[in-house]
């Protein structure tokens, strides 16, 4: 492809950029054991979380930024941040989606996603996250004649204590690291689900987060339980508006799938990458784990297109016999974003299966690396893996790379990794443009072509938005 | 020389045979004879003693001696070759080394005396001249990118080197063009002698019209459904096996 | 820095000549600025230095050896140097050379070779990339420089063998060797390496130099022999000039602690390497070899295959990393990596690295960890043939593949019943593995 054509396709400008003018309260830039105070007060929260929360910014002190991942930057100002924003008008939360400030409703429709009811895709259930505070769940009514609870983690501390008490940071303890103890001190909002004994939820779940404000931190928290034989699926997206200082994004989310249960985790992450010079755009910095009882499943599905930095593990613990994990991702970077992702899977049952698929797409003068673990504990017996790691590399100025490690202890075991990388080739550009293909549409077919295992993973109406954002992602990539 | 006496065997967790028995007398030519799934490569196997096939009832005697209780090593002494549908490919290990320790074994077991690499290699050659395979084959990891039909006259190959007494077929015919079958038949015919039995396990009659079987045996269901000479395989090549089925 | 190494880097300081002074002081000075690596440093994340807690002095300068068993290295007809316990052994050695080619020690080397020798020495080894190079160098007294003249095409290999005896508690070796490759030369290097029965505690330092010319075609062989408390440290640092091919066969049995770097530099274009390794620790033995590819210009290509089998309560490492600059478009680089682990309590960290800033390249990796085929297994029992020799003959078999390979008739011949006997508590099982 021509060198021009590429470039006009990276320098696609980003659709969910704009800003919505809503009044909020905002605290400070800064962070102390106050600002933790202030957050738990806000909320209204019992002392145990406050003493939590506290415990964990103490570890965070103490603690050191990892620098092992393959991305730099500039040090994250950690007291330049603000680490509570809050809609104003949500401080009395609306009761209704017609309390709900429009400017706010109109936000989600511009992004796409429809708040009412009505006109919510058929069969998914939301739960939206505007800066720091989830807004509204639909179709909590619904859910609940099933037995399965879908709402704000906030909400969630009043109305579980007994089930968040059991479960919140039994996945990802509070020091498992640099910023999973920075979101265990001072996490906002984020999703709470529980899927009863053997139900099967009866819809998707969906949670669409979106930072708004400027200077603010994002510190979502997921948690979500699926009990004995239960069975849930649920997705989340993000985005955020352009802006020219880099923002933080340290969610964390765990996950739970108890004996025979499994979950499906799908994220479409759109965070606003930064311009084409790399100024602005989100910096995120992830800590999912899910944690699979005896014959349960865990399977993460991530496309991940946008933040300016990526750093981001969905992992699976394998501690049940014949439990599964697997992981499907499509990471793509242009410009000047940078990206090191991947997962671990840990296998600490007998029989435990896990399935790594990754696909890196670079595009721009970007990085994008797989970064996973494998890792056979002695008790692991008949375990296995298989992963494949697929670089393509769209230009000569972008960079694609593979750490995986592995490690096994159990002669049984058997681990199978494999990784290539490969890059739209002339020929087959050639061939496209000979059926009568523009470049673009060329080479978004190939990408398609090439990410297709991690698609037909993904919730299908999410699967045409999926392609859909990767086209929109690369274009000017092309020339 | 073999005796089974209502054989029940699973793999994985699935009953696949169901009470099967069957007496092969010294000299004889048997062939088992199948629709898909019924438990043919299955019998083989257990015989042979596959991991992951077990037996749950009955008796396999072999020469007077109870097959089941031995290790798979010790089967192969007493005389049981089983030559494989699909063999398994060894890459690094050489099919002379291979030969070698196989009949290097079962020689010690039956008491004869090692044979000297130049006596083996004489043999070894005749082998391989007589299914029709390069001797460059010897060199080469065991099956490791052969043909399907080079597999199987490698097959055929160890089970002549090897002498056993008893020689089960597993689908020897499959995937092999006429030419090659002739080869592999008039093998198995030069194999035949008053103290060594065959049984020849296939889905067709075609390997029949070169290998005159002395009993045929229908297995449907994990049994034994009906036993004739070599006759019925000629019904059965003319009506199927579902009329069978209804007997069973 | 841990003074571990006081007493040899003292010896070190008095004994060399004076041209390597410079060299000496170089390293000292660094070395003094080094921090030992620890679990925390990424590429000694699995490898542990605790075998380099007590102190090793440098050997007396009179020990002699005890006699060498002939069986303990492959016996080669061409120019063979031997140390044992890093002295040299002029009684054992062969030093007839054919013209075309220089080998001395850097004892020995005239005004005009020493100076080849100080403005080639260290200069393959990049910047930062052997933490232990700075050690070598600092207790440098004796290395080996090896030089084939252009067009040059020697027919015999070249050998020159390491032997640690033990007489001596906690001795430290170091070892050095600098081969310079002339343009469209040819040549076989075999260094080996091995210890008698008896030996005590030893901790050898090696650093290898191989700087090929355009057009210059090297096979090298590295075999690590040694067993028991033998720890080695060591490196193979090469550098390839255009169109030069370098061939490298490493093995490793276990010992205490044995830690290879083979960092490979592409520095001119249509340059080719492949590399074979084994690697086959038990007991309680560790090995670790990182492997690197450095692909800096257009045009080149690598292949490795290594393969380990790890046996009892060992654990091996393998790292293996292939580094593409901007510039290397069309490069072509491919490693594999299989092991079996055969024991319930041995481990194996891999990890195969890609790192790769061209986009018109083809490389892949791939690793395996399992351990033996139970289908090959059982099918070798249907033969006949006992389990505890079907053993025996499939973990021979995982390596054989790489070890037919080998070119040099006479290390095959002495690898291959090595090799065989190492899989078999009872030579009889490996009586036909031919």
């Amino acid at each position: 492809m021509s060198q021009e054509h590429i470039e006009h396709a990276i320098r696609k400008e980003y659709a969910a950029g704009f800003t919505t003018d809503i009044e909020s309260d905002t605290l400070p830039p800064g962070l102390n054991s106050d600002t933790i105070r202030f957050i738990s007060a806000h909320k209204n929260e019992p002392e145990w979380l406050l003493e939590w929360r506290l415990e964990a910014y103490r570890h965070w002190l103490e603690m050191a930024e990892p620098e092992w991942a393959h991305v730099q930057y500039p040090p994250v100002k950690f007291d330049e941040i603000s680490y509570f924003s809050s809609p104003k008008a949500m401080k009395d939360r609306p009761q209704s989606l017609d309390e709900v400030d429009p400017a706010l409703i109109e936000t989600y429709n511009k992004l796409g996603i429809p708040l009412h009811e009505q006109a919510v895709l058929a069969g998914v259930a939301m739960d939206v996250v505007f800066d720091s505070v989830s807004v509204t769940t639909t179709f909590r009514e619904k859910l609940f004649e099933a037995g399965v609870i879908f709402c704000s983690i906030s909400e969630a501390v009043h109305d579980y204590p007994e089930l968040i008490k059991k479960y919140l940071g039994t996945v990802v303890p509070r020091k498992d690291n640099f910023y999973a103890a920075l979101n265990s001190a001072v996490f906002s909002d984020g999703s709470f689900v529980y899927i009863p004994k053997g139900v099967r939820c009866p819809m998707e779940l969906s949670t669409y987060f979106r930072i708004n404000e400027a200077n603010t931190g994002q510190f979502e928290r997921t948690l979500i339980v699926a009990d004995e034989g239960s069975h849930v699926s649920y997705l989340e997206g993000c985005t955020a508006p352009m802006r020219d200082e880099n923002q933080l994004h340290a969610a964390v989310v765990e996950l739970v799938a108890l004996d025979g249960a499994e979950i499906k985790y799908s994220t479409v992450q759109n965070w606003y990458p930064g311009d084409a010079e790399g100024k602005g755009g989100i910096y995120n910095f992830v800590t999912k784990r899910g944690v699979a009882h005896r014959d349960s499943k865990i399977s993460w599905t991530q496309v991940e297109t946008g933040s300016a930095i990526t750093w981001k593990y969905p992992s699976c613990i394998l501690r049940g016999d014949n439990s599964v994990g697997e992981f499907y991702s499509v990471a793509l970077t242009n410009n000047a974003q940078q990206a090191d992702t991947g997962t671990k899977m840990i296998h600490l049952g007998k029989n435990t299966r896990s399935t790594i698929i990754s696909k890196g797409i670079s595009a721009g003068h970007s990085s994008n690396a797989y970064r996973g673990l494998v890792r056979m504990s002695p008790r692991a017996e008949g375990a296995r893996n298989y992963t494949q790691c697929d670089s393509l590399l769209i230009g000569d100025r972008c960079a694609a790379h593979t750490f995986p490690y592995i490690e096994s202890r159990n002669p049984s075991a058997v681990i199978e990794h494999e990784a290539t990388t490969s890059k739209v080739s002339d020929d087959q550009l050639y061939l496209c443009q000979q059926r009568g293909l523009n470049a673009e549409k060329a080479v978004s077919m190939i990408v398609n072509g090439f990410c297709k295992e991690v698609f037909r993973e993904l919730p299908m109406e999410f699967a045409m938005e999926a392609g859909k954002l990767l086209e929109v992602s690369l274009e000017g990539s092309v020339g | 020389m073999l005796k089974i006496d209502n054989l029940h065997a699973k793999v994985d967790d699935k009953d696949i045979l169901k009470g099967l028995n069957l007496t092969v007398a010294a000299g004889e030519v048997h062939a088992i004879m199948g629709p898909n799934g019924s438990g043919k490569s299955t019998l083989g196997h257990v015989l042979a003693g596959r991991p992951g096939y077990t037996v749950t009832a009955g008796s396999a005697r072999l020469l007077g001696q109870d097959l089941l209780e031995l290790d798979t090593e010790h089967r192969a002494h007493l005389g049981l070759f089983l030559a494989y549908q699909y063999p398994v490919e060894i890459p690094g290990v050489s099919n002379m080394e291979f030969l070698k320790a196989s009949v290097d074994a079962v020689r010690e077991h039956r008491g004869d005396p090692a044979l000297d690499s130049m006596s083996f290699m004489k043999k070894a050659r005749e082998a391989c001249k007589a299914v029709d395979l390069d001797l460059a084959f010897l060199k080469r990891g065991v099956n490791e990118g052969f043909s399907g039909g080079e597999k199987k006259r490698n097959e055929l190959m160890q089970m002549m080197l090897l002498e056993p007494k008893l020689c089960i077929m597993d689908e020897t015919d499959s995937g092999l063009d006429i030419d090659a079958l002739q080869v592999v038949a008039s093998g198995i015919n030069a194999m035949r002698s008053p103290d060594r039995s065959i049984i020849l396990v296939t889905h067709y009659q075609r390997l029949l019209t070169f290998i005159e079987p002395d009993h045929v045996h229908v297995l449907s269901g994990g049994r034994i459904v009906k036993s004739g000479d070599k006759s019925l395989a000629l019904e059965l090549e003319e009506r199927g096996y579902a009329w069978l089925e209804d007997v069973a | 820095m841990s003074d571990f190494m006081r007493e040899a880097l003292a010896a070190a300081a008095q004994r060399a000549p004076a041209w390597l002074e410079p060299v000496q002081a170089r390293g000292r000075n660094l070395w003094g600025k080094t921090t030992l690596p620890n679990r925390k440093t990424e590429a000694w994340k699995y490898t542990s230095l605790q075998a380099l807690q007590q102190p090793f002095s440098a050997p007396a300068p009179q020990a002699r050896g005890a006699a060498i068993s002939e069986a303990s290295l492959p016996q080669l007809d061409g120019p063979t140097l031997i140390f044992t316990d890093g002295q040299y052994r002029q009684d054992l050695s062969n030093t007839a050379v054919p013209s075309g080619l220089s080998l001395v020690r850097f004892g020995d080397a005239t005004a005009e070779q020493a100076a080849q020798i100080s403005a080639a020495l260290g200069t393959a080894v990049l910047p930062g990339r052997h933490v232990f190079s700075p050690l070598n160098d600092a207790t440098l007294v004796d290395g080996v420089f090896m030089a084939v003249a252009a067009d040059t095409q020697l027919e015999e290999p070249v050998h020159i063998a390491w032997l640690t005896t033990g007489q001596n508690e906690s001795t430290s070796i170091t070892q050095r060797l600098l081969v310079c490759m002339g343009p469209n030369s040819q040549a076989t290097l075999v260094e080996s390496f091995a210890n008698t029965a008896t030996g005590g505690t030893a901790f050898t330092n090696g650093l290898t130099e191989l700087l090929l010319d355009r057009g210059a075609h090297l096979s090298h062989y590295r075999l690590h022999l040694e067993q028991g408390d033998v720890v080695h440290i060591g490196g193979v640092h090469a550098r390839q000039g255009a169109d030069s091919q370098l061939h490298g066969f490493h093995l490793a049995l276990g010992s205490v602690l044995k830690r290879i770097d083979l960092v490979v530099d592409h520095q001119g274009s249509g340059a080719h390497c492949s590399m074979d390794g084994l690697y086959l620790p038990r007991g309680t033995e560790t090995v670790d070899y990182h492997t690197c590819m450095e692909h800096a210009v257009p045009h080149c290509t690598s292949r490795e295959r290594f393969r380990g089998i790890i046996a009892d309560e060992a654990t091996a490492i393998f790292n293996g990393r292939i580094h593409i600059h901007p510039e290397a478009q069309k490069t072509r680089a491919e490693l594999s990596n299989k092991n079996l682990l055969t024991s319930n309590k041995a481990e194996i960290n891999t990890k195969p690295e890609l790192e790769i800033y061209a986009d018109d390249v083809q490389c892949a990796h791939g690793a395996t960890v399992a351990q033996l085929d139970p289908l090959a297994l059982h099918y070798l029992r249907t033969r006949g043939v006992p389990r505890d020799e079907a053993e025996v003959m499939l973990s021979y078999g995982f390596i054989n593949e790489l070890v037919e390979e080998i070119g040099q008739p006479v290390i095959k011949a002495f690898l291959k019943p090595l090799l065989a006997k190492r899989f078999a508590h009872d030579a009889r099982l490996a009586r036909h593995i031919l």
